[in-house]
């Protein structure tokens, strides 16, 4: 027996078949009730009756939208509602093989024609069409392309008004747009730079960075997605522009990619920026490239081992007595004419650079001595011809040292010393002559500077070293002071005279840190005397001055060395010449008041071999004149009469006197007889080392002095400090 | 825009007697084309997409040698102002823009490219109206690149007719030199513009309405939306067709140009057809 479940499934066929078919019915019923009534899409049945097409049925949303009732869309012809699909073309739309879809314009009831995607979908048979229709402007659909309308013309305003140069391509090369601002900067209008006419404006030599650029940020997309060229763009009136031109990648889904260009004019800042760059590389006076342009004309130039360069230096002689006796502007105006001149003589190509205040260098290249021998001549000559200035007609003259590149030189620098220095001795040689710099010249001139810095380390390791020469009172015979004299014995080259090294210490800025040494040894040497000898010491040290240390810093200095070895200012004197008191009578009384205030002694050093003017000598406030050797010398010929005038003047100011180079006993004697106050000579004591003064003056102390054997010394010695 | 007189003259009893013209079978063949052309139909329907990329596209150019060939040229042309710099498809695909690529596949895919199906001077038209539309596309607010693809392929529905009825549409062509009057004249022997035939070929391969919309409404004088067809059509006939008479620019192009402006329209348009054309079919 089968269960009751199995029973109730036994239906007999046709009554299974006729449940099936009411079960498609209902499904079929309620699509098509859920159709009728849809509110999301409007649709509409559409067959041919009475030889045309008609709507024969429709759902709700279909009246909706069209504003028909549906018997109205029944009535009419199929072919009023889309006026567009007029003359037989409504087979475009209803084809019996397939779906259509067209966006048409469907007449509404108002009269009103509205945008929809109509589909007509063949019905099996070919001869009925399901349609939908939606139209094309839904809220949502008008409300996003109101909102990408109003995007878009944000940016159109944007970039319309903008003052930025811009452009935008949408493919490649060619532009889809211009903006006034890129129209006024190349003023050509917007049509004309379309496409790829734009390009056209681009200078030719720079158009090919441009699209290479651009290239780039087309390939890149957003890995490399902006870059930047710098072109020149051509006006339409043939003026050029200099612009930086940068571009990001632009991508529009759906068409593809393009770039925005937007332009920078960047030629004020380059004219500001090469204006500024003129400023800091040239002559405000004379227009000329200064010191700075020539260092890197000639470096740029320069290739070792080559011999293509030559320099050409010229110093203006006189040129300080025009700006004294005319007035800096006369000079000036000098210095301008004669800036065109050289200008105008030189060869194309060569650079003319103001030096410094009087001096010029000329420049030339693949040239040799000759040739810029003969050009240092025709530079005299052009620079000789009369210029008025001030109702005064001078004739101007400069000394020209000429340097030609050898395979020595290393250095572009040293091509513009070596020219340098030929004309230092161009001047030294007598004004107005043109010197070249031949090798010997240029091997004693870097001898020369290599002297100058082993001095500066002999200065520095303390290795220049000072001998004393005692100086007699010619009261009673005794030796009452010693006057410090500075050594320097070179590990090569030996004993060096301060006649060499103190000119050059002046020379080369070192006497500064030479007169400190001087002045500190000679203070602790006294100190260590008084140590050793108690009361037979030296009373007192004179120590030269050069002209370059009569500053303000002087009294400082002496103070200071006085303090750190803890001596008594009495125990010094300071010598300084009378060529250097007279350069600046004003400014060392000054300076020598500090130091007799300090209670330092101060004496004029070779006195009578310079220039002195009693009236100033009377007014300084110095304790004693030192006689030249030259003056005591003269002695021994039977001319006393300088000698006796000196000391009589001094006498007379109320100044005491040392006579200096006292050689011979008999010398002695006369300048005794003559009243000088102090003698010092190496007939009577030659300068000794601080060790050897010690022992020298324990031995005077104990009555042996006279007895000390004179040292002869060949060399003349040159006191310093 | 059709004036009254052009569509008198459409009937021309000079005219062979109409085929039977079947615009079904016709019409069925814009679909079979896709068989024939793959590739191109494959492009055709892809560059339509949001979503497509130079990289897809370039791939699927990859598979047609001859078309990947003119698109390299194409965008090395000077039209695009390349120079040269044009090495891969996928960065041609780039320059020349997704509708150009589609737009190419269209004219590969319709045999525009057999000149020996076509009108005599069907590309010298074509060109100088693409050219003109692309041109002038910027004064409309349209872009220029899908103006140029409109009007490259504007003259689809002629090619279309002519493969059916060669030498009743080659009749046609030479008698009537206006585009109006051509139109006319079409819709009398077959029931449709080449025009309308056009944009019904457009639409079924899905190319966006905006591309679409301005054939269907370039002979309604009052839409601004056909202006820019109908005035690169008028500039096109100026510069193709030594007999043709003039319209007043100004009202053709519903007052975005004037006469003063054609001029500098002209010459840009010829210098660069001759390129265009030759990029496009050699």
């Amino acid at each position: 027996m089968r269960p009751a479940t199995e029973r109730r499934d036994v239906v007999p066929a046709r009554q299974r078949v006729s449940s099936e078919h009411q079960a498609s019915l209902d499904i079929m019923s309620a699509v098509f009730h859920g159709v009728a009534v849809s509110d999301a899409m409007a649709i509409m049945v559409v067959e041919p009756l009475g030889g045309a097409q008609h709507v024969s049925w429709s759902n709700d949303q279909a009246v909706k939208l069209l504003g028909y009732a549906q018997e109205d869309l029944a009535a009419i012809s199929f072919d009023q509602l889309l006026p567009s699909l007029s003359g037989g073309e409504l087979r475009l739309l209803l084809r019996r093989e397939r779906t259509v879809r067209m966006t048409l314009p469907v007449r509404c009831a108002s009269g009103a024609l509205l945008e929809c995607v109509v589909a007509a979908v063949p019905a099996p048979g070919g001869r009925r069409w399901t349609l939908r229709l939606s139209s094309t402007s839904n809220e949502a659909e008008r409300a996003l392309r109101a909102t990408a309308d109003a995007h878009e013309r944000r940016f159109s305003t944007l970039t319309e008004r903008s003052p930025i140069p811009t452009l935008l391509s949408e493919q490649g090369m060619r532009l889809a747009h211009v903006n006034d601002a890129f129209c006024a900067l190349v003023g050509v209008q917007a049509e004309e730079l379309l496409g790829t006419g734009w390009m056209t404006t681009v200078h030719p030599d720079d158009l090919d960075g441009v699209i290479e650029e651009a290239t780039a940020v087309l390939v890149g997309g957003d890995d490399a997605g902006e870059g930047e060229a710098k072109a020149r763009l051509v006006r339409a009136d043939g003026t050029e522009r200099t612009t930086v031109i940068r571009f990001s990648h632009l991508f529009t889904p759906g068409v593809g990619a393009g770039f925005v260009g937007t332009i920078e004019d960047i030629t004020e800042r380059l004219a500001f920026e090469a204006r500024l760059a003129h400023q800091a590389n040239h002559d405000p006076l004379t227009g000329l490239p200064n010191r700075t342009l020539l260092a890197e004309h000639v470096a740029a130039r320069f290739v070792p081992g080559d011999v293509r360069l030559a320099c050409i230096f010229l110093d203006l002689d006189n040129f300080k007595v025009v700006n004294d006796s005319l007035g800096h502007a006369a000079g000036d105006q000098l210095l301008v004419e004669l800036a065109q001149r050289l200008r105008a003589t030189v060869r194309p190509g060569d650079l003319v650079a103001r030096f410094g205040g009087d001096e010029f260098v000329v420049v030339c290249q693949d040239v040799g001595e000759a040739g810029a021998v003969a050009l240092a001549e025709r530079i005299g000559e052009a620079l000789r011809r009369p210029v008025a200035l001030g109702g005064v007609e001078l004739r101007p003259a400069a000394s020209v040292g000429v340097t030609v590149q050898t395979a020595e030189h290393t250095a572009a620098e040293e091509l513009i010393r070596d020219c340098d220095i030929a004309m230092y001795q161009a001047k030294a040689g007598g004004k107005g002559r043109i010197t070249v710099l031949d090798s010997d010249a240029r091997a004693q001139a870097r001898d020369k500077l290599r002297l100058v810095a082993e001095l500066r380390e002999a200065i520095e390791r303390r290795e220049i070293t000072l001998m004393y020469q005692p100086i007699f009172s010619t009261a009673d015979g005794t030796a009452v002071a010693v006057e410090s004299l500075a050594r320097w014995q070179h590990p090569q080259r030996g004993a060096i005279s301060p006649a060499t090294f103190v000119p050059l210490a002046e020379e080369s800025g070192l006497v500064s840190g030479l007169g400190l040494l001087v002045l500190d040894e000679t203070c602790r040497q006294l100190a260590e005397w008084d140590r050793l000898l108690g009361s037979a010491a030296p009373a007192r040290a004179n120590v030269n001055v050069s002209a370059l240390q009569l500053d303000a810093n002087l009294h400082g200095h002496v103070a200071s060395a006085l303090l750190r070895h803890g001596l008594d200012a009495c125990r010094l004197s300071i010598e300084l010449t009378e060529s250097a008191l007279m350069k600046d009578p004003a400014s060392a009384r000054q300076v020598l008041q500090e130091l007799r205030d300090l209670g330092v002694q101060v004496s004029i050093d070779d006195f009578g071999t310079g220039y002195s003017s009693l009236a100033y000598l009377r007014r300084l406030p110095v304790d004693c004149l030192k006689v030249d050797r030259s003056f005591v010398a003269e002695l021994a010929d039977g001319h006393a009469e300088i000698t006796s005038a000196v000391i009589a003047l001094a006498r007379s100011l109320g100044l005491s006197t040392v006579a200096e180079g006292v050689e011979t006993v008999a010398q002695a004697v006369e300048l005794t007889r003559l009243g000088a106050s102090y003698l010092q000579g190496f007939s009577l004591a030659a300068p000794l080392t601080g060790d050897d003064a010690a022992t020298w003056f324990a031995t005077a102390q104990a009555g042996g002095a006279s007895t000390v054997p004179l040292i002869p010394d060949r060399h003349p010695d040159l006191e310093l400090m | 825009m059709t004036p009254p007189a052009a569509l008198s003259r459409a009937g021309t009893s000079t005219l062979a007697i109409a085929p039977t013209f079947d615009l079904e079978r016709v019409l069925a063949s814009i679909d079979s084309m896709a068989t024939q052309r793959p590739v191109a139909a494959q492009i055709v329907s892809a560059a339509n997409s949001d979503q497509a990329s130079a990289k897809e596209l370039s791939r699927m150019l990859g598979a047609d040698v001859a078309l990947a060939g003119r698109v390299m040229k194409l965008a090395n042309s000077a039209f695009y102002g390349m120079r040269g710099r044009v090495t891969s498809l996928q960065f041609a695909v780039t320059v020349v823009g997704f509708t150009t690529v589609r737009t190419m596949a269209t004219v590969a895919l319709t045999d525009l490219d057999d000149e020996s199906r076509l009108p005599e001077d069907f590309w010298e038209v074509s060109t100088s109206l693409a050219l003109a539309a692309s041109t002038l596309a910027p004064r409309f607010a349209e872009r220029p690149q899908d103006a140029l693809c409109l009007g490259l392929l504007a003259q689809l529905g002629v090619a279309l007719l002519h493969h059916n009825d060669a030498a009743g549409y080659a009749e046609l062509w030479a008698t009537e030199r206006s585009f109006a009057g051509r139109r006319s004249a079409e819709v009398q022997r077959y029931g449709i513009s080449a025009l309308r035939l056009t944009a019904v070929a457009l639409q079924q391969w899905s190319f966006p309405a905006g591309m679409v919309m301005p054939l269907t409404l370039v002979d309604d004088p009052a839409s601004f939306q056909g202006a820019l067809l109908r005035t690169a059509f008028e500039v096109a006939a100026r510069l193709t067709d030594d007999e043709h008479e003039e319209v007043p620019i100004e009202s053709v192009s519903s007052g975005q140009l004037r006469e003063r402006d054609v001029l500098a329209v002209l010459d840009q348009v010829r210098t660069d057809a001759q390129e265009l054309r030759t990029a496009l079919l050699s």
